[in-house]
This record gives C-alpha cells, structure tokens and sequence, in this order.
C-alpha cells in the first residue's frame, strides 16, 4: 500500500470515528411540556393557625425558570374525615393557597383536595396528624465555621421522624448613611419606609433536612445541625436572624421527603446517584397515570427563633469597606435646591453641605437595596 | 484411578548404555524400558548411537514397548522388539533404519540379497526400494494411515472378549497443536466422544476390529482402522483443511448439535471467529458471541454481554483458567483477547457443567493454543488502531512449546492529528496486551501448562480525566493420565483487575480512585471413564477474593482532597462437584451434577448491624462490629444441581433439556446514569446475599439437507433471587455500607431464541433471532420504597428483540465477501421529564423505573477478505481484509445521559460510531 492511499484511509477514519459524537437527545417524551402538579406544605394542625399550601407545576428540563409554575385560581381545601372541608385562597396570586386560622381536632384525620382551573380534580390520601414536640433548642457552636443546630424530643416517643426548614433573615446596611432620596426627580428627605441605610434580606432552606430516632430507645434528636455559615460570610456582617420549624412526618412522608433530598443533587459526574422514583400520596382523580408530586403530611408546626450578632462570634473574619466610596460634589440647582438631574445612576444624592455643593456618593456606598433585601424593618426585628 | 501406574517416572528409570569399543554394525546397549512409546527408543537409541529411525508415527503410535536388554546390538534389539509383530525393519550404510509394517525396504539392489544378515525377510513380503515406497506414498500424502490396520494393545496376549479402552490426543499434524471438541465415532457402535479442552479423549470399546471416524472443524475427516487387543493408546494427527471452498469446515459442528449432550452450548473456532467483520479488520471473539441467540450488549462499544437475560457480572469469562473481568479494550471497542493467540470458544448458556460455577448466567470459555510444536512460526497484522505479533514454535521439538503475543495500539496520533475544532483533538487512548503460554510434555502421561495475560488500557475523552484498567493473570496447571480411563488437572494461579480514574489538572482537587480485585485460586478435576456409557467427573476448587471496593486519594501535595478508603473485603469461595454423563443409549443420554459451593466472609471488616423490621438507611445503623482478620464473618452454601438430558427423535433431529440452579457471592454494582463507568463489585456479606438463579431450557435441534444446514429452537425460563437493584437516589461509589442502597429483587426472564446456520459450501453464516425478557420485582416495603408500585418491571439490559445475521460468500480461493447485519430493541432507561421545586429543594421528577428506552440499534457491516495465494509451501502467507463498518451510517445511540448547563438540564445522546467507517486490516503469517 502506497503511502498516499494510508493517508486517505486515515482521514476517513478520522471522520467516521469522531465527527459528531454527541448529539442533543430530546424524545417526545422528554420535551412534550411535562408540567405535572406540585403540591407543597403542610396541614397545620396547631391552635388558631394558617394552612399553607403552595400549588405550582413543574417545568420542561429545558427551561431555565427557577422555581416552579404557580397554579393559579384552583380550588384548594382541606378535607377531614368527617366531611369538614376548609378552603384555601390564593390572595396574593402566586399560587400559594391559605387558609383562615383554624384549630383543627387533631383526632380527625385530613387531606387536601385541588380542582384546577381546567376542571381537573386531585386528592392526597387521609393522613393521621402528627403532634410536633417543640423545638428544645436552638444554637450555634463555632470552631471556625459556624453551624447552627437544634434539639428537640418526644417524651410520649410518638414522633420518630421529623423534617425542619428554615427561614433566615439578615440584616446589611450601606456603607454610608444618607438622609436624602430621589422622588421624581426631587430631593426629599427618607422615612422609614424609604430608608436605604438598614435593608433585611430573607431567604428560605434549599435543602431538606431530615432526621430520625428510630433505632433509638428514647425519641431524642440531639444537636442536629441546620444550617452551617463559613466563617467570614457577609450575612453576619450586622445581625442575622434563623426561624426553624419543626414538622413531625409519618415514616412514609419521611421516605418520600429522603428521596427528594437524593434527587436534588447535582448531575453529570462521576458520583451521580441512581435516579429516584417519587410515588407520594397525592392522586389524580381526572386521569389516574397523570403524576403529582407532593406528600401531604399533616402536624402541628413548632418553631423557634434565635437572633445573633457578629459580636457572638470568635475569630470571625470580618470583611469591613469592601467597596471603595466615591463621593463628588455638584452645584445645587439654584431655583429649587430639591431639583435633581444629575444622569449618572452609579451615584446618589449624600449630603448637602451648608450653602456648597450636594455631595453625591456611589450609590451601592448609600443604598443597601441594591444589594436585595427590603428596606422594611421586619416585625419580629428586634 | 483404581489403576494407578507408576508411568510418571519412567522417563528417569529408563537406561541405556553403549559400549562404544565395538564398530557401529556390532555396538552394544543396554537398557530398560516400561510400556515406553516406540518415539523413546528410538530416541534414546538415535542419541547414543549413529543410527537415524524413519518411521510412520501413525504406525508406531499403538506400540508400547516394555522390555529389558544388557549388552545387545541394535539388530538383536529390534529383532527382539518385532518378533511376532508385522513390523519389519531395514538398515542401510549410512546408518539409517526403516521402519515398515507388512513389508520391508530393500536397502541394497536385489542382486545383493545374499547379504541376508541385514535383511530380515519373509516368504509373504515382497521387498521393494526405499524410492519405489516413496513414490507410492506421494500418491496418497495426505492420508498416510487412513488405510492400515492400527494394532493397538498388546497381541502377544490371547485376544479375549470383553472391553478395552483406547486414549490419546488428537493434533494438527502440522503444528502439533491438540484439536479440541474432535469427534471420534464409530458407526456400528453408535459410539461417539469428543476430545477435551486438552485434545484428549478416552474411547472404551469391545476388542476387535473396528473403524474410527474422526470429523473436526477446519480439518479434513479422517478414519483410523484399528484392531484392539488391551488397552492402549492412539494419537491421532489430522490435516487442516486448506481449501475450503468445496470440502467443509464442518462436520463437528455439522453433527454436534443434534448428537451432543450440551446444550445452549456454542463452540466456535477461530477460524469461524476471524470470518465475521468487525471494526477495524480485527477479528475479536466479543463480537462474534453477540452474534449468538440469547447474547446481547447493552450498548455498543460497551463492555461485557448479557446472556439471556442475565447481568454483564453473571458471565463468568475464563482465559486459559483465568478468570477476566473486563473482557473489553478501548471502551469495549476491542475484546481483550488478541485473536491470534485464541484457539477458540465455548459458551454455556443453559446446561453449565458443574465444574464451573459462581456466576449465574454463563460460561465463556477463551482457549489458548500450545503454541507450534514442530516449527517457528508466527503471525502480524497491522490495522489502522492496532498491530499486533504473534509467535509460536518448539523450544524444545515435541517436548516444549511456547505461543506468545503482543498487541497494542496507535490511537493517540490519531485522535492527535485531529482539528480543535472536532473537540476531540485532547483525547488520549491506547492498551496493549500480552500473552504468553508454555506447554511442556514431560511425558505422554504428564503435561504442564503455564500461562500468563496482561491487559492495560487509559483514555480520557477531551478532558484531563484519566481512565485506566487492566487485567493480570498467571495460572499453572498440570495434566495428568493415570490411565486411559482417568486423568486429573489441577490448576493454581493468580488473576487481578484493577481500574482507576484520575485527574491531576488542577493541583487543588487531583484526585485518584482507584478499585481493584484480586483472586488466588486453585482447582482440581478428575474424569473418569469406566466405559462409554459413563464419564465422571469430580473435583475441587477454591478461590480466595480479595476486594478493594474503592479509594479516593489526593495527587500531590496541595490537593485538598481527603483520603477516603472503602476497607477491604475478602472471601473465600469453596465447591466440590460430581457429575456423571450417562449415555442411557445411542438416542438417549442425560447428564447430572451437583455441585455444592460454600462462601465464607471473612475479616478483617466491619460489619454494620441495622433495626430489624426497618430500611436499610444510615439512620437506622444500630451498631457496627469489626471481625479481625481471618475471622469467618458469614457463611453461605448451597447445593447447586446440574442436570441435562437429550433425546434423539431422529439422525437428524434431537431434543434437548437442561435444570440448573447456581449461586454468585460477588455483585456488581454500576453506576449507569454518568457516561464514565466506575462499576463497583461487591462480595456477599451478612447485609447482601448471595444471588441465586434457576434455569430450566428446552430445546429442538433439527439439521436438513444432510447435516449441512442446522436449525435450532431453544427456550427457557430463568427465577432470579437476590439480584440487587439500586435504591433510589443510590450512592455507589464510595460508598461505606452499600446495603443501604441497594435491595434485593426478584426476577424472571424467558425467552425464545432462534438458530439457522449453514457452515458449509460457498454461501455460508447464521441467521439468529431471539425473543427475551428480564424482569425484576421489588416489593418490599422493609427495603424503603416499592419499585413501579412492586409491579415487574424491565430489568435495565431487558431488550427484546435480537436479530444478527452474518454472513460469508466466498467468491473464489482467495475472494471472500462477508456481511454482518445486527438489529436489537434499545434497552431500557429511566428518564427525568420534569423539574420540580419541593420544600425549597429543586429535583428531577423521573419516570417509573426503565420505562423509556434508548432508541433501536441496527448496523451493517460489510468486508472483502483477500487471501494471498495458496501454496502450501509458500514461505508466509498474507491476507487483506477491507471494508465499512456501519454501512448506514446511523448514529446508535452508545450512551444517554443528562446534565446541568446554565440552569436547564440537556440530555445528550452519545454515538461513538456515529457514520460509515471504512478499514483495511493486513496480516501476515510466516
């Protein structure tokens, strides 16, 4: 053989080998929309408390939407063994359905039912209310990193499988307070409805968290952790704030609730888990292959609130003036000193200096909601 | 074994002395000899002596000489030997000596008859010259014994009635290299038995007359015409068949399925093996087997097969003994068997002898040559992936053989000269392997065999992720005849696999996980033979497992990666067997075994102890408890039966059954979802039980149009327990305690496969189909969750449909055109459909277990085989092999998987041989 023709088989073989190894695999099954039912929350089974139920759907795996699709103008209620029903309302339009304050007999036993705004009828099994034992404690112990973890127990032994989540709220402030906000391109002086020196930021759990005390003689959880900050993390810059709750599960809402703490993980490596089937308690009554994701469990919701301030902590890496402050001066306008028409946004009026200039700082040096958050002091602030 | 001769040592008792005062006509010797062939002798007299023997070895092959002499020259010697023998004998000037049967060579011209004293003649032989009785033998080259009368046995004894048994090997002629799964038969006995793996066979038969018929694939038939007195042996050397065109490859596999006792048994040569096309030219035995009803892959290019409907890990693949674990080179674009040092292949399906045991699906057994005992010789190729070299020969003639290959591969230049653009252009791949086998004859009755294979592969597919696996075994055995009814082999060695993935780009997180298995083993078979209607064998074996489930370990000193290692695991795995094939009568025969295997779990290990009565959870460990080393942790044993009968309904159609049960103490566990595999194996402990199936098969074989064309129609049904699925959301790798991510199931498979083969004349291949389906069923509520609300559901290398055709139209002697048409159902894969948000938590909704399934595989391969020309004599012989692998060019699917990219999950589908790839392939042999 020539060395001419080996090339020419050589190349051919290139191509044939390697062009076009992977290709985008989307059957019908795959990008049809696949928006099934998503049924959330908890039936609430304390004294003179909300119920509530967040109604979503799922997304396609190609969409980039984060969070589900809310499930508007359902009709949602709580159903109890006896025939009672309490209906759920969606006031704020986003899907998440509640109810009046109730105190339901926990010797009933409830589910839920949904008639979606196609006619589509849904029900979760009757499940028997589980009493939630309050929260013992909740604390912190700081090595470096710092974890904050709860402790709780059931005398009577009755709970055994718990889950928590958590809401947690900090606080961050602008580097420099001003006293002076735009409105309509007027200067005017803050309240505390438009302040932008004190802004709280609010974020619930992404994971779920699960413990149990089956094998154990007593029904004792002790130091589970919740939720561990790295040392140095800006959201114990000021004060930070965790609400955790407490939700007693029945051993069969506890496996459904462990397989969604499996799937939730990350994909495509070389620890991918095996994919989990969801089966959960939740069913169609229209059409009984159509999947509902959801495992309706229903207790009393114990929580507990712990407040912490830098100042709690040791060795603490504090990042202090991360951003660098420009200021500037700008002669004030001289008919109506409130006039302002300065263009660039990357600055915010100050401070006026008496017969000088309005001194203008970077704005993410003055106004902390750049960094999200709201400007509200939340009630429970202290 | 009741017969136990002292035969072994008589190669060093055996004495011979020359007085070398006297001239060479009047040497004296001396010596002693014990049932010696009449090779040693005359060896032992050419080595001491000036004299040459020429001999027929075909003729000589019964005699066995036991006799002692002091002080006798040669020609009292041979005229002691050859008294009241028909063989004659002559000795000329030079030195030489002939050796003849019923007639004698005249050494001299007939006008110096009168020299009587070197002459032994009588009345009724006519003498003739040496060159007159070669000519006539040229008439006839090729079948030299074919038309004598073979004595065998000693006829100085009174012919008695009654029984005697004849044994021997039966070779190539050519490279002395014994010939596996022969047949020998005779006629009007209807008697029939195979050689074994060692070309051995026993044959017990009335004294008498009597014509042997021996047919075997590749060679040319041939027939011995015995007359037996005692027992005594009979080698038997066959021609290969060179010209295949008109005469057959045939005739024992022709025979073999409707007269043989096993059943979804296949046995294939190589030569068989290198007529089907694969990729790249090269003939590769993993290829072929997934051309046979009931076996099937997962995917292409993927490792490992399953055989109906059972795992990858439920195949038990022996290499000369040794057990290999990944049969694949180059993600499974290759088998890990270089094809020129493989002599050919056995594959149990359903009646699986009880000498093998510990997986539960099927046997694969890989036979190595003993290499050329007569002649160097060898073999290359060159392929655009691969070269190879081969090469075998005597070190020692008749005594010692050696074969020994080497193979690697040149892909990385080629994945080098690739455009960046292709994204392939940072791939690296390459393996090579190694074999080497030694065969030494001590003598006829004693025979050792050594064995080494090394595998090694790396790849990384355009990223700084490093694959690497690799096989090492080394295995003695040796083979023992105490007599023509029994002998033993008892084999020890050493087999190991180890694979690992490694990633050293970026210093902060290199990392290396690495696994491996390590095995010592050692077993013992007996066969015993009283008679034909009988073969009996028993036998033990033992092998030590040592696991090393996984280690993840940081690469260099500023990886942050913590050292995290699985323990070790050990076991021991034990049985002891006895089986009998009884042939009730010419159309009936049954053969049953049992085999009785024990598993011990031995320390040093920690056990985890969980809650009774709930899942298998981390939360539910109670307490662990460490057993030291040596401790037996859990026992496991069973009694696992073999049994199979055959019933001829007719010459040309038989009926066939088998029942087995098995037991497998070693899982393996994979980890499917990511395109890398990390299989983890696992040994039975006290949390995962051994896996147990039973078979039970049925099966017509039915050949037409005078043996020519074979059908066959096997079905079966299999139960399965304790094969172990995954949990949801399970964790493999790494993992401490795997029983809290796996559970049992329970399965069933059943199927129905379909065999049409033609192995002779111009036009000649298979067509096969099979119908199979495995399931599995979880439903216990203990193991956590139910799987498919505990329906059956399709195991995930359940697929259906299978239909492989090959075939081979020889257009002439040298032009062969040869086609290779695969079709088979997707397997099943669990797809994610949707993305949900849950108690903050975002997760992948998938579907009920396997429910989908990847898209149907079909491919043509189409190649042009051209042999150099066909003299015999010719000093090499080469060949080509050109053609299109994936004529059609569709982009089968090899992997599906799924992942994360700027908040949408993509799924991806993986071709590797996504388009038409042309090859040419070139081998020579010398």
């Amino acid at each position: 053989m020539s060395a001419t023709s080996k090339k020419y088989w050589l190349v051919l073989l290139a191509i044939g080998y390697l062009s076009d190894c992977r290709k985008p695999y989307n059957p019908p099954v795959i990008t049809t929309p696949n928006n099934y039912l998503v049924v959330d929350g908890v039936i609430n089974t304390g004294t003179e408390t909300i119920t509530s139920i967040n109604v979503n759907r799922t997304r396609n795996l190609g969409d980039t939407v984060i969070g589900g699709i809310p499930e508007l103008n359902a009709q949602v209620a709580i159903v109890t063994g006896n025939g009672a029903t309490y209906p759920l309302t969606d006031t704020a339009g986003k899907g998440i359905y509640t109810s009046i304050p109730l105190t339901l007999d926990i010797n009933q036993q409830y589910g839920i039912t949904i008639k979606t705004s196609d006619g589509r009828k849904y029900a979760s099994d009757l499940v028997t209310p589980k009493q939630t034992p309050p929260i013992d404690s909740l604390y912190i112990q700081q090595p470096y990193d710092l974890t904050f973890y709860v402790n709780t127990h059931d005398p009577a032994g009755n709970t055994r499988y718990y889950r928590w989540d958590y809401i947690e709220t900090w606080e961050h402030d602008a580097q420099l307070q001003t006293g002076w906000t735009v409105v309509n391109h007027l200067i005017v002086p803050m309240d505390s409805t438009t302040q932008t020196f004190q802004c709280w930021s609010t974020v619930n759990s992404s994971t779920i968290l699960l413990a149990n005390t089956a094998i154990l003689a007593q029904d004792i959880v002790n130091a589970f952790p919740i939720e561990t900050i790295p040392n140095g993390d800006d959201r114990v810059n000021n004060k930070y704030s965790l609400l955790v709750r407490e939700y007693a599960l029945t051993a069969d809402a506890y496996n459904y609730w462990l397989l969604i703490q499996k799937t939730s993980q990350k994909l495509g490596t070389l620890f991918d888990l095996q994919p989990s089937q969801l089966v959960g308690n939740i069913h169609p009554l229209s059409n009984p292959n159509e999947p509902v994701i959801g495992f309706m469990s229903a207790s009393s919701i114990r929580q507990k609130r712990i407040f912490l301030y830098q100042t709690n902590l040791t060795n603490w890496q504090h990042n202090t003036n991360v951003y660098q402050c420009d200021t500037l001066g700008i002669p004030v306008d001289r008919t109506d000193y409130r006039i302002y028409t300065y263009p660039d946004t990357l600055f915010a009026p100050y401070y006026f200096i008496s017969g000088g200039p309005l001194i203008l700082a970077t704005r993410r040096c003055v106004d902390c909601l750049l960094f999200g958050g709201t400007n509200i002091k939340p009630s429970y602030w202290k | 074994m009741n017969n136990l001769h002292p035969y072994f040592f008589i190669g060093c008792l055996s004495l011979l002395f020359f007085s070398d005062s006297l001239g060479q006509n009047t040497k004296k010797i001396s010596g002693s000899f014990e049932k010696a062939p009449f090779s040693q002798l005359a060896g032992k007299i050419e080595a001491v002596s000036g004299y040459h023997f020429y001999y027929d070895p075909s003729e000589t092959d019964s005699l066995r000489i036991t006799m002692t002499f002091d002080q006798i020259t040669v020609t009292e010697l041979l005229n002691r030997l050859f008294d009241k023998t028909d063989f004659r004998y002559a000795i000329d000037s030079p030195g030489r000596i002939f050796i003849t049967r019923h007639f004698t060579i005249q050494t001299r011209l007939p006008t110096s008859l009168t020299d009587s004293g070197r002459i032994r003649s009588r009345p009724e032989d006519q003498p003739i010259l040496a060159e007159d009785r070669e000519t006539q033998e040229k008439t006839k080259i090729l079948l030299p014994a074919e038309n004598k009368l073979l004595e065998i046995g000693d006829r100085t004894r009174r012919p008695a009635p009654g029984k005697a048994t004849i044994a021997g090997y039966v070779k190539d002629t050519k490279t002395g290299e014994p010939i596996v799964g022969a047949y020998l038969n005779i006629d009007t006995l209807s008697l029939t038995v195979l050689t074994d793996q060692f070309g051995y066979y026993s044959l017990s038969l009335p004294k008498g007359q009597h014509i042997l018929k021996i047919t075997s694939t590749g060679m040319k038939d041939t027939r011995r015409h015995i007359i037996v007195y005692t027992d005594g042996k009979l080698d038997i050397d066959m021609q290969e068949s060179i010209a295949s065109l008109k005469a057959v490859i045939v005739s024992a596999e022709k025979r073999s399925n409707t007269r043989s006792l096993e059943m979804g048994a296949n046995r294939l040569s190589i030569k068989t093996i290198k007529q089907v096309p694969v990729v790249f030219g090269e003939a590769d035995v993993m290829k072929v087997i997934l051309t046979l009803p009931g076996v099937t892959s997962v995917g292409e290019a993927s490792n490992g097969f399953n055989v109906r409907g059972g795992s990858t890990d439920q195949n038990l693949i022996l290499f000369d003994e040794a057990t290999i674990y990944n049969p694949s080179h180059l993600f499974g674009f290759f088998s890990s068997f270089n094809p020129d040092v493989v002599k050919g292949i056995e594959l149990y399906k359903s009646a699986i002898p009880e000498k093998y045991g510990g997986r539960l699906s099927s046997v694969l057994d890989v036979s190595m040559p003993d290499g050329n005992s007569k002649k160097w010789s060898g073999t290359a190729g060159i392929g655009p992936l691969t070269s190879k070299f081969v090469i075998e020969g005597p070190l020692k003639k008749e005594k010692t053989s050696l074969i020994a290959g080497v193979r690697t591969t040149y892909s990385n230049w080629l994945l080098n000269i690739l455009p960046a653009s292709s994204g392939y252009s940072n791939s690296k791949a390459n393996f090579y392997d190694a074999n080497l086998r030694i065969t030494h004859i001590f003598d006829p009755k004693n025979t050792l065999y050594l064995m080494g294979y090394l595998s090694s592969d790396q790849f990384n597919l355009n990223n700084d992720t490093v694959y690497k696996y690799g096989n090492r075994n080394a295995n003695i055995k040796w083979k023992h005849i105490f007599n023509n009814k029994s002998f033993s082999l008892v084999t020890a060695g050493v087999d190991h696999y180890q694979y690992s993935v490694s990633d050293d780009k970026q210093p902060l997180n290199a990392f290396r996980l690495g696994f491996n298995i390590n095995q010592t083993y050692f077993r013992s078979d007996f066969t015993y033979s009283p008679g034909n209607k009988h073969v009996i064998s028993y036998g033990l074996d033992a092998i030590y497992y040592q696991l090393h489930p996984g280690s993840f370990d940081p690469i260099g000193k500023s990886s942050l990666i913590i050292k995290n290692t699985v323990p070790a695991e050990q076991g021991l795995e034990s049985a002891v067997y006895l089986g009998d094939q009884y042939t009730v009568s010419s159309s009936f025969s049954v053969s049953a075994g049992i085999r009785y295997s024990v598993f011990n779990y031995l320390g040093p290990h920690t056990v985890y102890d969980y809650a009774p009565g709930l899942p298998r959870q981390t939360t539910t460990q109670t307490d662990s408890t460490f057993y030291g080393s040596g401790r037996f942790i859990k026992t496991y044993q069973a009694p696992e039966i073999r049994l199979s009968a055959r019933y001829s309904l007719s010459n040309e159609a038989s009926l066939k059954f088998s029942f087995n049960t098995l037991q497998q103490y070693i899982h393996m566990l994979s980890n499917t979802i990511s395109i890398s595999p990390t299989d983890i194996w696992k040994l039975s402990d006290p949390n995962i039980k051994p896996q147990q199936g039973r078979q039970y098969s049925l099966g017509y074989y039915r050949n037409f149009n005078t043996n020519t064309i074979e059908t066959s129609i096997e079905v079966y049904y299999k139960q399965l327990d304790n094969y172990l699925d995954y949990k949801s959301g399970a964790d493999l790798v790494l993992n401490h305690h795997i029983e809290t991510d796996v559970f049992s199931t329970k399965g069933k498979a059943y199927g129905v496969e379909f065999l049409l083969k033609r192995l002779t004349g111009r036009l000649n291949g298979w067509i096969s189909y099979t119908y199979s389906r495995t399931f599995l069923k979880q439903d216990d509520p203990l193991a956590g969750e139910v799987i498919n609300k505990g329906k059956y559901y399709p195991a995930s290398f359940d697929k259906p449909h299978n239909a492989n055709f090959i075939g081979n139209y020889r257009f002439s002697h040298r032009y062969s055109l040869s086609v290779n048409v695969v079709y088979s159902t997707g397997r099943p894969i669990t797809l994610p459909l949707a993305v949900f948000s849950l108690g903050g938590s975002t997760g992948l909704y998938y579907s009920e277990r396997n429910q989908y399934r990847i898209p149907d595989y079909f491919r043509t391969d189409i190649s042009i085989n051209i042999d150099g020309n066909h003299r015999v004599k010719k000093l090499s012989h080469n060949s080509w092999s050109a053609g299109i692998y994936n004529v059609t060019g569709r982009q089968n699917a090899y992997s599906v998987y799924f992942t994360q990219e700027n908040g949408a999950i993509k799924g991806y589908k993986l071709s590797i041989f996504g388009t038409l790839i042309p090859f040419v392939t070139y081998n020579i042999k010398f």
